[in-house]
């Protein structure tokens, strides 16, 4: 027994810690919102016909942007009824460690939406891209919350993988329907996914959150 | 001294599952059996062996309730198991401490 065995346990009981205290942060309602918005902008986007370009790329980071907003405002509204701070350092590190994948995410957006004249066929590949980034920033912050939240990411990394194929597969055959796909892809996950999560929170937890 | 030191760990915290539970329930009161569960991935035999042993040793007081008809428990640390937990977190400390020394 070392004094760095000692120090390993105190890190595994601070992040135990930490990630009970996360655990209960709006995750349901806040992956339920964000579901239903996800689906609601990808039928918004699928009527108003918004083709491949710079509009589908601003369209879904204004979408994000929402999401994101909405979200943190359940959460600091929890927090507020929990008395507890909302900018702790659980959730500071829970952040930190979603910060570089979605950073990146947020870069290629912003390129591409700055990018005016770049094929059509390059717009295909970035829903792909961003599930991949939102899965990788996911999974990093599984490491501080609950465990499902890991296989939420790896969902999604799976989800844009099969996507980024596909796209490759129709690029090299010739194209698709540049005013649906992109907009089904973007609800269907996005929004799919976040819903289906929520409701499976909302269903476990709904015992606990009633009890207290 | 460090012998001495090593030997009064608690042996009942000082066991991974149980101080995983000790953990959870020292940052977040009144956390359900369904809920440490989900957190630490235990399965309901070896979550329920755990907390027996715990409760036996006085650390944990568990609350049984009825909602919607339907069974709910849920645990707390109880002011022995409070200090239990703590004194065990010093001494780790401690025991990082001669290492910087």
């Amino acid at each position: 027994m070392t004094s760095e065995w000692a120090a390993q346990r105190l890190e595994e009981i601070q992040t135990l810690m930490e990630r009970s205290t996360l655990y209960r942060r709006a995750l349901a309602p806040t992956s339920t919102l964000t579901g239903c918005l996800g689906m609601a902008a990808g039928w918004l986007g699928w009527s108003l016909q918004i083709e491949y370009g710079p509009q589908f790329c601003l369209f879904w980071m204004l979408t994000s942007l929402v999401c994101l907003t909405l979200s943190s405002l359940m959460i600091r509204k929890q927090a507020l009824v929990d008395r507890e701070p909302f900018w702790s350092p659980p959730t500071r590190r829970v952040a930190t460690a979603m910060a570089p994948a979605l950073v990146c995410g947020a870069a290629l957006g912003f390129l591409a939406t700055m990018r005016g004249d770049l094929p059509e066929s390059f717009y295909w590949g970035i829903p792909p891209l961003w599930m991949l980034f939102y899965g990788c920033a996911l999974f990093s912050a599984g490491f501080f919350m609950p465990r499902g939240i890991k296989l939420f990411g790896a969902a999604f990394v799976l989800t844009g993988l099969v996507s980024l194929a596909t796209a490759f597969q129709q690029a090299h055959e010739g194209g698709i329907d540049p005013r649906s796909q992109g907009h089904i892809v973007m609800g269907s996950t996005f929004g799919f996914l976040h819903f289906a999560y929520g409701i499976y929170l909302f269903l476990t937890e709904k015992d606990s959150l009633q009890a207290r | 001294m460090k012998t001495e030191t090593f030997s009064q760990l608690d042996k009942v915290i000082h066991e991974k599952g149980r101080m995983a539970i000790m953990s959870c329930i020292s940052s977040h009161p009144d956390l359900s059996f369904r809920e440490l569960k989900d957190l630490l991935q235990m399965t309901d035999g070896n979550l329920s062996m755990h907390i027996r042993t715990l409760q036996q040793a006085g650390y944990l007081a568990v609350s049984k309730t009825f909602l919607e008809n339907r069974p709910h428990t849920s645990y707390r640390l109880t002011q022995q198991g409070k200090q239990a937990f703590k004194n065990y977190i010093e001494l780790l400390a401690k025991i990082v401490s001669w290492n910087q020394a």
